[in-house]
């Protein structure tokens, strides 16, 4: 019997040594660029994507109508030019020629038509359907009255023409979103609920391997010249411990890294890596959500004592160590086009004030609950917030929840006060304005505040649909005002991010928007791995 | 090993699997009802920031979770019959093939934890027994109160400090093979050694008490022969018992492991798909890992059989 043990010890061994030795060690493909996600992509499928993983990678896959430069404005991708009719309800895109998906096929403006309409059928279950919600002939062909969109027409094979039911300003910039990417439908059709992990596109790489939670691999299109890539591929390694993925990038294991918080001081004050980091100031807005759809926070009086009560410049320069800009109200300065009336402008930091409207309007001792999220950047500042509040002669409870479970609380506005964030998907204003603020976008469409004002309701929509950008202006200007008055959201900051890249990294450009690189920049000086 | 022991066996494993078809199913029952009256609805996280009362519904009944309990629990278990766990929510990725792609990994992993923690458990646990009260065996026990102590997490990230960042032997992350397992592998090992150590040693010390040891003293065998063919032999029941618990536990998924070292195995596709609320792939891993940690306890049954004549497998007959 011993002997039988000892062999089966022997055999559990062998299993092992050869489990290991077998597996060959993974090193870096010269020629390929290593970057970091912080989370397995959710899917890769445009039309379902709605996560800023995922639109990293998709944005190195496919291309859209129209793209944007750093700019921000809107500049040819598949199409080469484009008219929109005076009226402004009418957009015809003319397409370039040869530009072909990964199988060699040209793209035509019926493919265009295919995938518009694949992403409002009920079928492809698109969350992000509501892009071409204004398109002619969108709601008849979603309920099933109509067997395709009127308002999408293929004129042609390099002819395409959307039409809208309303002028609707930001339109054009909204075509620049991941969903509105094209995609083959033989590829769809051939690849079933696979085509998500498997996707064809005509971008600049095509998808080499995905092992889940693991890593993205791409690889050069060769067919792509628009213009080609530098580099061979790119590996995106999916680490979602900051520390690990700082020892990677330490190491030269990763050539770019997003600068998480726990590294900033270490990587800003690192005289190597100073020279090699650039800043991204992002389009965002950071803030503190207060529902206004119930008592107590319903009384402007108190969410202005709130607001009056922290010192979010402090705590942007002590606590954030000044990864910001204060903001001014909800629509990050880069996309506002107009002054704000100062004397109507954000409240700046009165304990004393606040204290004071506290106690006048008998909230002293009113307990309050803030929501934040299971991460801990956020919880240290729901504290700091309790604090300042506390001093106001306000109670506050945190209670914080995984994100699953606190995105259905804030969107049935359980909390009082909930601590979020908003990014752009399209650089306008009206992406922090209509979702956020409209009175129809109450819960889960963006405005979980609950804020209701008929007055804002106009004049967003006044913008949305104003064809004189000048009026346009006037109405968000007007709107954005009328938001900071009433204090739905205590407007912190706008987060700006920094990116290190090591030496051997070249041509590293940072965008504003999630989906703006497509990997046609870097290039990596020749090095041994 | 007789035949009539074979047949036993066989009967024995045939009954364990039988067993396993009722326990997974009840197993999936608790679990459902577990995940469906968590708060968090995986609708909201899927639609992502911004999307219509319209998207939501739709996708609602997409995944069927607008019909009701009873009904989403049988399509589920219909699910089961036809031989997959379905798709995840988010990636729309066949769960089953996922799982196969991931367990491997985390089996490489817990073998390779074990392959540390086994030979150097047992010789602490030696040390800790044969040289009570030496400086050695202080110093062996502060070890194991540490490596029970300290956190799997703490464990790792200094781990990955010293010989990663400072010493540049190792790779922090990645899966594949013996660099990338060494540093997990360590980490996971370093609490098993400890628990494994201690037992070994009360075991031991217990055996050398047993009056066969005393007539082994006296027959004239010497301290060595004692020790290993007698004593360790004796005290081996409840380290087996250990070394079961511990590798079904990190087949189960060594989350936090798996997560700070980007070890591609079952515990961090777990962990994604509870943070998401993707319920097919935390249901797969539940089923999965169910039926890995039956199977290693059968396994340490059977190894109890070969290593103790006084256990033995019964065939049921009395």
């Amino acid at each position: 019997m011993p002997r039988l043990t000892f062999a089966l010890f022997r055999l559990a061994g062998l299993a092992l040594l050869f489990s290991i030795t077998s597996c060959s060690p993974e090193n870096r493909t010269n020629d390929y660029l290593y970057c970091r996600l912080n989370s397995n992509p959710s899917t890769l499928d445009p039309a379902l994507i709605t996560d800023v993983q995922a639109s990293v990678v998709a944005a190195k896959l496919f291309n859209g109508l129209v793209g944007l430069d750093a700019g921000l404005n809107v500049v040819p991708d598949i199409a080469e030019r484009w008219e929109i009719s005076p009226d402004g309800l009418t957009y015809r895109f003319r397409l370039k020629r040869g530009f072909l998906f990964a199988n060699g096929r040209e793209v035509t403006a019926h493919d265009f038509k295919y995938s518009f309409e694949r992403l409002l059928a009920t079928a492809t279950k698109s969350p992000n359907n509501w892009i071409f919600e204004n398109v002619e002939g969108a709601r008849a062909f979603r309920e099933g009255r109509a067997d395709e969109v009127g308002g999408l027409k293929a004129l042609g094979p390099y002819d395409f023409e959307i039409r809208i039911a309303r002028p609707f300003s930001p339109f054009l910039k909204m075509l620049t979103m991941t969903p509105a990417y094209v995609v083959p439908r033989e590829a769809v059709i051939a690849g079933g609920p696979d085509f998500a992990s498997h996707p064809m596109g005509t971008g600049p790489y095509i998808l080499e391997e995905w092992a889940p939670n693991r890593e993205v691999v791409l690889k050069r299109n060769e067919r792509y010249s628009n213009p080609a890539a530098h580099l061979k591929g790119i590996v995106f390694r999916i680490l979602p411990e900051d520390l690990t993925a700082f020892t990677e990038f330490e190491l030269g294991n990763l050539d770019i890294f997003q600068i998480p918080a726990s590294a900033y001081s270490k990587l800003r004050n690192d005289l190597r890596r100073k020279q090699y980091i650039e800043v991204l100031p992002g389009l965002n807005t950071y803030y503190l959500g207060l529902n206004t759809s119930r008592p107590p926070l319903d009384n402007p009086a108190l969410r202005r004592a709130i607001a009056f009560a922290i010192d979010r410049k402090k705590i942007l320069e002590k606590f954030y160590e000044g990864r910001g800009r204060l903001a001014d109200g909800p629509v990050p300065d880069a996309l506002r086009s107009w002054h704000l009336d100062k004397d109507r402008g954000p409240v700046e930091f009165n304990p004393v004030l606040a204290r004071q409207i506290v106690a006048d309007n008998g909230f002293s001792g009113v307990r309050l609950k803030l929501y934040v999220a299971a991460d801990q950047e956020a919880v240290d500042i729901a504290e700091i917030i309790q604090g300042y509040l506390a001093d106001a002669g306000l109670t506050i409870t945190i209670r914080q929840l995984e994100w699953s479970s606190y995105k259905q609380a804030i969107n049935n506005g359980e909390p009082d006060m909930f601590w979020l964030n908003w990014w752009a998907d399209y650089p306008d204003a009206e992406n922090f304005l209509f979702p956020l603020f409209h009175s129809a976008n109450i819960g889960p469409a963006g405005n979980r505040t609950r804020y209701a004002n008929k007055e804002v309701d106009r004049l967003i929509e006044l913008g949305q649909h104003a064809t004189d950008p000048a009026l346009r202006n006037r109405a968000y200007c007007e709107a954005e005002e009328k938001i900071i008055a009433d204090v739905p959201w205590v407007f912190f900051w706008h987060k700006t991010d920094y990116v290190v890249r090591q030496p051997w990294v070249e041509g590293l450009k940072v965008y504003e928007i999630y989906n703006m690189d497509k990997g046609l920049d870097v290039s990596l000086r020749r090095r041994n791995y | 090993m007789s035949a009539c022991g074979g047949a036993t066996i066989r009967i024995y494993i045939l009954k364990r699997i039988l067993v396993l078809v009722p326990l997974l199913i009840s197993v999936t029952f608790v679990s459902f009802c577990l995940l469906k009256t968590l708060p968090g609805d995986p609708v909201y996280s899927m639609v992502g920031e911004r999307a219509t009362p319209e998207a939501i519904e739709s996708i609602r009944k997409e995944i069927g979770s607008d019909r009701d309990f009873m009904s989403q629990y049988a399509g589920y278990l219909g699910l089961l019959a036809g031989g997959n766990f379905g798709r995840s929510y988010y990636s729309n990725r066949d769960v089953l093939d996922d799982i196969a792609a991931k367990l491997p990994n985390t089996m490489k992993l817990a073998l390779a934890a074990m392959a540390i923690a086994i030979p150097c458990g047992l010789a602490a646990g030696m040390i800790m027994a044969y040289r009570r009260g030496s400086f050695i065996e202080r110093i062996a026990g502060m070890f194991t109160i540490g490596g029970v102590s300290l956190p799997v997490f703490w464990v790792g990230l200094m781990a990955m400090l010293v010989f990663s960042l400072e010493l540049r032997l190792l790779p922090p992350s990645g899966t594949g093979g013996f660099k990338f397992i060494a540093l997990p592998a360590l980490t996971l090992a370093v609490p098993a050694i400890s628990t494994l150590a201690r037992v070994a040693a009360a075991s031991i010390e217990e055996s050398m008490g047993l009056q066969f040891i005393r007539t082994a003293r006296a027959k004239g065998l010497s301290p060595l022969k004692i020790a290993i063919f007698h004593v360790t032999k004796n005290a081996l029941i409840p380290v087996v018992t250990i070394i079961g618990l511990e590798f079904g536990s990190y087949l189960s998924g060594a989350v936090v492991t798996e997560t700070i070292f980007g070890w591609d195995g079952i515990g961090r596709f777990a962990m994604q798909g509870i943070i998401m609320r993707d319920y097919p792939v935390i249901m797969g891993c539940i089923i999965t890992c169910t039926a890995v940690f039956v199977v290693v306890n059968m396994l340490t049954d059977i190894i109890y059989h070969y290593i103790d004549p006084r256990i033995r497998i019964h065939d049921g007959k009395g």
